[in-house]
């Protein structure tokens, strides 16, 4: 076994795990910053965000607008103080990487150009074209490239976190190339590996979303914290799950069902308006828009298609142009991938899972209830979305606690002691026996029918709407599952590039944070942003404004227990948008 | 132990692997025949320079059926050469705008060949005229 | 609707066994939307796990499934069986080493695109307090295109004389210094110039101008690498002579 010493470790370059990088760096330069990433940083899911990042930059705008909307978009469920930093931060990380290189649309006179997003009071939505996410990434991995202290491990698999007396001190990785395994020894660990949207059938996520972050951590008696809050995007391709962004309803798109009836007005997002207004109609919260298509699905008003029922987004008025300024990708999706031209035709779309609002429990940080552990970006949950997330937060997000987390982890590793000579070493020989085993195992089981049976499980018991009966039956087909992954099939035995075998740990660790939404979703017995349940439709304060902690036990399924929330200058009110939204805003004031 | 042994294919016959080679290598060969009438017009010139017997033979080979048949093909190659030109050029030029919009590459290549095609004409119409006594 | 299946011919390469690559064929069920990166993803699923390629995002926008595609450099998860009658053959992008079966060495393309400096460096510093730069809608259109790019990898397959001259700078990397070059933010041409004339740069291109032809992002690298030959030609020429220093001056 290799073995390479760094003072921080990164795990996951995306745009988390670069900001982190570039901050540690630069918070230390003659410091060596280990960056981990299971592909080639601009591969990483972040260059599939379409629509933006938000920061306040309008001047009718306002960073309490912005605290509001989030925290009221998350009904409630956010850390208060962690968002009014979050909010405070935003605008001058996303100046930050305008600053990098990062092209930002722009208005005439030069400035930057934000666009209205669902959920936001304002327009503060920074946005590049509809490639942000693509571009973000890029202008990250470009300008981490100008920090010698950041060496890349480009393609190295995440096996295990190395933990001595409650201290993470490294990670054990697997070049995917060779097959050899490496221990990276480090004064501090920063998992940014992403979400886990790939535990359901159909998501817009791409193949390499699977939660391995969070499992490790969750392995390691890290909580899992709100995990039952998974996004539907209400406007994703049928059969592919693939995104039509946002900024489509952003731009003006309009949703309509099988008789051309604007149905969102029938949704509490009404009523209807002509032009778009912000937090009305097609600019409502993304989990309020699933349900209602939910809802339209079980009124037989959606639209059959081959792949089930959709309705249809209508970008038609908005004409060739600015189609093509604004939404080149989407014209290029609809086009190739459905043969549909937006320019001439609505686009038949149905809701997708798209985030996971949960994580790896950490504070503003970054930091975990385990010594030199830090989590940020989508793997985490540092508080900020809440039982739903406003769209265009969590690019933002990205930078903020990126930075952060850097920032904090080059801080904790000048502090961390050494560890005893050997004991790493040791550890990580034993961290790596398990997937050795993988790779010896005589059973039957095949990776791509179980990973079918999880997909659809969740998608039948942690759909957009829940009951305790679905999720009793995920539960236990869950369980079902990962005893039967103990017999699971690695038929490919060699060492270079040997993707099986990454599948087969990836889908060990999909079965861990499957499990960890299930059963917090079953726990909850309440409806809150994205968990809706039909048998208690109510949201519950009393009982349930708490965020669920998700912990592994040895055997069996998860413990779940609560934490409260932390409630600044927000209580609790009614979450509300449309002219409700404006009627509750009032009462509030009054 | 490391069991990586990458393989390098090898670039033989590169040229035939891709219909778009092919072309390229057409259009590259014609320049052979672009160099060929670069040395009958020099031919010519150096001709013309030794006097009236010498121009008298050009003439004459310039007149001689294989010659005429030669300069034929050398006519189309240099046609094919100048087409497949201006169908690169947007490629390997500046982008041209007109006010903001960017001119598109079809319109660079086609306004191209139709300054080819006006300075061929007029170059034909000026020699008629001389040929016939002008000047 | 009966099921219609396709062969997917597949180049294989497995250096623990094999000495040279082969071909091996999969009968693939297909409809009109069956993309070649999900044909690849039903073999590796239910046919053969042994098959390696890259994927991700499935959208044309990550960059990693770039494959010979009927011969030709194409993004496998927007080429669809449909396109292709007969049998479709998929190998590994041309001009790479082939790690194994799909997976080409990617660790050379990498280290052309950090070479380039493909960083901003400030015209003039400013701290984040004090705003954005200004920069208009013009003057991001001039860089806008080859900031597109998605290091696919797919114009290096197309470049020969990256086949023939492994040193030679490629496509990508020069679009990417191009992109930062031309920003008006940016004043780090001079920095960039000596990797651009030298021998590896602009000159190796012989303007064959396939890249262009594939890429699937419109970025048109073969006009970035054409207009710094047409630079560096300058540079050499007229390099006693003070130059202009304003962006888009080549217009």
């Amino acid at each position: 076994m290799k073995v390479f010493k760094a003072d921080v470790v990164i795990v996951g370059a995306g745009g988390a795990g670069l900001r982190a990088a570039i901050a540690a760096a630069e918070a230390d330069a003659a410091q060596t910053v280990a960056l981990v990433s299971k592909v080639y940083p601009m591969r990483s899911h972040t260059c599939a965000a379409e629509g933006g990042a938000a920061g306040v930059v309008d001047a009718r705008d306002s960073l309490d607008a912005h605290f509001h909307d989030t925290v009221a978009g998350g009904d409630w469920l956010c850390e208060q103080d962690v968002v009014d930093g979050f909010v405070a931060e935003c605008t001058r990380e996303l100046t930050r990487i305008e600053h990098w290189g990062c092209p930002w649309s722009r208005r005439e006179d030069g400035r930057v150009n934000v666009r209205p997003f669902g959920g936001m009071k304002n327009e503060r939505t920074w946005f590049a074209a509809d490639r942000t996410g693509m571009h973000l990434l890029h202008t990250l991995f470009q300008t981490s490239l100008k920090y010698p202290a950041i060496r890349r491990f480009d393609e190295y698999f995440l096996i295990d976190l190395i933990v001595v007396d409650g201290q993470a001190r490294g990670v054990l990785v697997v070049e995917i190339a060779s097959g050899e395994y490496t221990l990276i020894e480090a004064g501090a660990v920063i998992l940014a590996t992403g979400g886990a949207a790939r535990v359901f059938r159909e998501n817009t996520n791409g193949g390499i979303v699977t939660g391995d972050g969070m499992a490790v951590a969750y392995r390691h008696g890290v909580a899992l914290r709100d995990m039952e809050f998974v996004q539907y995007h209400p406007t994703c391709m049928p059969g592919t799950g693939l995104l039509f962004t946002e900024a489509c309803r952003g731009e003006g798109g309009l949703l309509m069902n099988r008789d051309g009836y604007r149905y969102l007005q029938d949704y509490g997002l009404g009523p209807v308006q002509d032009a778009p207004r912000n937090k009305f109609m097609e600019l409502g919260p993304r989990d309020r828009l699933s349900q209602a298509f939910w809802h339209e699905m079980q009124k037989g008003r959606t639209i059959d298609g081959p792949y089930g029922p959709v309705v249809h987004l209508d970008l038609r008025h908005l004409g060739a142009a600015r189609l093509a300024e604004r939404l080149p990708q989407i014209c290029e999706l609809a086009r190739e991938f459905m043969g549909i031209d937006p320019v001439s035709a609505p686009i038949p779309v149905r809701p997708a899972v798209h985030y996971t609002m949960g994580g790896i429990s950490a504070g503003a940080e970054g930091d975990t209830a385990l010594g030199g552990l830090f989590a940020v970006g989508e793997c985490s949950s540092v508080g900020i979305h809440g039982a739903n997330r406003l769209g265009s937060n969590s690019l933002s997000e990205l930078l903020v606690f990126g930075r952060r987390a850097g920032e904090a982890a080059t801080r904790a590793a000048r502090e961390a002691t050494p560890a005893p000579a050997g004991t790493l070493l040791a550890l990580a020989e034993a961290a790596a026996r398990p997937s050795q085993a993988l790779l010896r195992g005589t059973g039957g089981e095949r990776i791509a029918e179980l990973r079918r049976a999880m997909a659809q499980t969740m998608e039948d018991g942690c759909g957009i709407y829940r009951t305790e009966a679905s999720m009793q039956t995920t539960c236990d087909t869950l369980a079902g599952l990962r005893e039967r992954f103990t017999r699971v099939a690695v038929t490919d035995r060699s060492t270079v590039w040997n993707s099986e075998w990454f599948a087969a740990i990836e889908l060990g660790y999909q079965l861990e944070v499957a499990e960890a939404m299930a059963h917090s979703a079953l726990e909850r017995r309440e409806s809150r942003g994205a968990h809706q349940r039909l048998d208690f439709e109510a949201r519950d304060d009393a009982r349930f404004l708490r965020h669920s902690l998700a912990l592994r036990s040895a055997t069996g399924a998860p413990r779940i227990t609560y934490q409260d929330v932390k409630i600044t200058r927000l209580p609790p009110a009614v979450r509300a948008y449309g002219a409700a939204g404006l009627a509750a805003e009032a009462g509030e004031k009054a | 132990m490391n069991a990586r042994r990458p393989y390098i294919r090898p670039m033989t016959r590169w040229y035939l692997r891709d219909p778009f080679f092919i072309e390229y290598m057409a259009h590259e060969g014609t320049a052979v025949f672009v160099w060929l009438f670069a040395l009958e017009l020099l031919a010519g010139l150096v001709c013309l320079a030794l006097g009236e017997a010498a121009w008298n033979g050009f003439l004459a080979w310039l007149g001689w059926l294989p010659a005429r048949l030669a300069n034929g093909l050398i006519l189309l190659m240099l046609l094919y050469h100048g087409i497949t030109w201006f169908l690169i050029l947007p490629r390997t030029i500046p982008p041209v705008r007109v006010g903001h919009a960017r001119v598109p590459g079809w319109v660079l290549s086609g306004a191209g060949m139709l300054a080819m095609v006006a300075a061929s004409a007029a170059l034909a119409v000026g020699a008629a005229w001389l040929a016939q006594g002008g000047l | 609707m009966k099921p219609q299946t396709k062969t997917v011919a597949v180049l294989r390469y497995r250096p623990e066994q094999d000495t040279e690559p082969f071909w091996q064929e999969y009968e693939v069920p297909f409809a009109d939307d069956t993309s070649v990166l999900a044909a690849l993803n039903y073999i590796k699923d239910e046919l053969d796990g042994t098959l390696s390629f890259r994927w991700s995002c499935r959208q044309a926008i990550c960059g990693s499934c770039g494959f010979m595609i009927a011969g030709k450099p194409r993004l496998a998860c927007k080429s669809f069986l449909r396109e292709f009658p007969g049998k479709v053959t998929v190998e590994a992008l041309a001009h790479f080493p082939i790690e194994r079966d799909l997976v080409v060495v990617m660790d050379d393309f990498i280290a052309k695109i950090e070479r380039v400096k493909p960083w901003l460096m400030p015209r003039e510093e400013r701290s984040p307090d004090a705003g954005e730069y200004r920069q208009t809608p013009q003057e991001m259109s001039l860089y806008e295109q080859f900031a597109g790019c998605i290091n696919c990898g797919l114009c290096y397959a197309a470049c020969p004389q990256v086949g023939l001259n492994p040193d030679f700078l490629g496509p990508a990397a020069i679009a990417l210094l191009h992109r930062y070059n031309l920003d008006s933010r940016d004043g780090g041409s001079e920095a960039r110039k000596q990797l651009i004339n030298a021998e590896v740069g602009v000159f190796n291109c012989t303007a064959v101008g396939y890249c262009s032809a594939v890429c699937p992002k419109m970025v048109d690298p073969a006009n970035a690498v054409n207009v710094n030959k047409m630079n560096s030609a300058r540079d050499y020429f007229f390099r006693f002579l003070p130059r202009p220093g304003n962006k888009g001056d080549c217009q």
